[in-house]
């Protein structure tokens, strides 16, 4: 295969090229997939540096098993798959490391979320797209990694909940609190952000 | 107020997760009970504003640099290539009248010495899809074939799933 | 007594180096005896149950080392196992399934050749030393995205 051929071939074709050795295939696929790959990496670990080693990592070991790969999923997805769960073994080492907050472990049993007021305003409502993606971006980075976890592979991945307790080595019961957790909290961060903001417009004398 | 396992059954209604007599069940409860309502459009809210989160999203480093490290990892990490073909090419380049027995001398060297332990994998009918992954530390080789072919992968019935 | 090598003279030669050879080969192999192996048929899955309840999940010493290689599947289970003798200097045969059979030849002081037979066609052949401890795995994919594997070891 040309170089030219890989740019306009598909990524089944690249594939079947990269299994049987040919490296500038596999560059090929990294060059399209890499933004997302990343992107997943970053959106776990919250930090841009560890996220570019991690989907490093996870492009090398997807060429060390590329051959197992059989098209059960599209490559970008098999991929995405292997990145999380190097970023899951990661972020279960920080936690082995870190000492848990009081904040964190009342999280983790739960039972704030049950009380919390259902927020009635879409505080996405009239945001533009990178305005959205910012507030989203601080509102993620306030959930401990478990909620946050989940809320990734259920939202970005459309994981299902058995799949999520699997990947995630937890019942589905949990899944299912950490999940409404994340979104309860979330929900309530983003009208908090929208709430600052209109406070700020208010003393500044509006628009 | 909704009990919370009502309300992670809402959740798990908006997720698609409940049988079709619960979900039935659910849309039901939602007709009626507005608590239950605005709960269910606080959820939606949410995974609306989540979607398309990433897109856009973009590694920092250029598309040359990035590859080059993978690459240079790759090359590092890959098993070290069968010792047979430096000896069969050594042989044969040996194979001059002046040099013969030196090559055949060299062959029952290495025929006396290949029972050490840790020889590295030599394959003589090699599977051309085929790689090799040696784990030192663990004693191990794996040898990754390309049987069956695709094609016969895709054609075999699925109770007969071990070739 | 310097040799001098001339076109006429290498068969001659070739003679005497051939008995070298064959010499030190049998050398080799006198030092060798009967080889005990053991193979297992695995099948890798990322079920959590085999549909053939007379597969049983491996056991543990054997996951370790599949999980410590560069396989992707949850779950492992043994398919068949046969221990075997391959006789010093000779080959045997094991038929691991319908389609899978591997010729397992002693080369020596560990060494074996080992033939992968699929359908009845020979697939892949190898060398490699086996002394106790070291283990070869023959893998490849299986129809659902499953896979097989073929774990063979020495038992003495």
């Amino acid at each position: 295969m040309t170089e030219k051929d890989h740019s306009s071939a598909d990524d089944r074709a690249l594939v079947r090229a990269a299994q049987q050795g040919d490296m500038r295939a596999f560059e090929e696929l990294v060059a399209r997939h890499r933004d997302k790959i990343y992107a997943r990496a970053y959106s776990m670990m919250r930090n841009e540096e560890e996220a570019i080693d991690l989907s490093q990592e996870a492009w090398v070991k997807g060429w060390q098993r590329l051959k197992q790969f059989q098209g059960e999923s599209s490559f970008s997805t098999w991929l995405t798959r292997i990145v999380i769960n190097l970023c899951l073994d990661q972020l279960r080492k920080h936690k082995r490391q870190r000492t848990e907050s009081i904040e964190a472990m009342n999280e983790e049993t739960g039972g704030v979320e049950r009380q919390m007021p259902v927020v009635t305003v879409n505080p996405t409502a009239g945001l533009e797209r990178a305005e959205l993606r910012r507030r989203i971006d601080q509102a993620l980075g306030q959930l401990s990694y478990e909620h946050r976890t989940v809320l990734i592979l259920h939202e970005f991945e459309e994981m299902e909940y058995k799949t999520i307790a699997k990947t995630m080595s937890c019942s589905i019961g949990t899944v299912m609190s950490r999940l409404f957790y994340a979104r309860r909290k979330l929900a309530a961060l983003l009208a908090d952000l929208k709430r600052g903001t209109g406070d700020e417009r208010a003393a500044s004398g509006g628009e | 107020m909704m009990d919370y396992d009502r309300q992670l059954k809402l959740q798990a209604y908006l997720d698609g997760e409940l049988s079709e007599a619960e979900a039935r069940e659910m849309g039901n409860w939602l007709a009626r009970d507005r608590e239950a309502v605005a709960l269910h459009t606080e959820l939606r809210n949410t995974r609306q504003a989540l979607t398309g989160f990433e897109v856009g999203i973009e590694l920092p480093e250029s598309r040359e640099f990035f590859w080059s490290k993978i690459e240079r990892e790759i090359e590092r990490q890959a098993p070290p290539e069968p010792a047979r073909h430096s000896w069969l090419a050594g042989w044969r380049r040996l194979l001059v009248p002046a040099g013969a027995i030196a090559a055949l001398a060299l062959a029952a060297l290495v025929v006396t010495k290949s029972g050490s332990e840790g020889t590295p994998l030599e394959a003589s009918l090699a599977d051309p899809g085929a790689f090799t992954y040696r784990d030192d530390s663990a004693r191990t080789t794996l040898v990754w074939l390309s049987y069956p072919a695709e094609n016969e992968l895709a054609d075999s019935e699925p109770s007969s799933k071990v070739p | 007594m310097r040799l001098k090598l001339t076109s006429a003279a290498i068969p001659g030669w070739f003679g005497v180096a051939l008995s070298l050879l064959l010499l030190a080969g049998g050398h080799a192999y006198a030092q060798a005896s009967d080889l005990k192996l053991e193979v297992q048929l695995i099948w890798g899955t990322n079920d959590k149950q085999s549909p053939d309840p007379k597969h049983k999940p491996v056991a543990p010493e054997v996951l370790n080392k599949l999980k410590e290689l560069p396989l992707k599947w949850a779950s492992y289970f043994e398919v068949k196992r046969i221990s075997f003798t391959v006789p010093k200097g000779g080959m045997t045969s094991v038929a691991l399934s319908e389609k899978c059979k591997l010729d397992v030849r002693s080369l020596g002081k560990s060494k074996i050749e080992v033939t992968h037979f699929g359908k009845g066609q020979e697939v892949w052949k190898g060398t490699q030393a086996l002394p106790k401890g070291e283990t070869l795995v023959l893998g490849g994919n299986a129809p659902n995205a499953t896979s097989w594997l073929v774990v063979l070891k020495r038992v003495e």
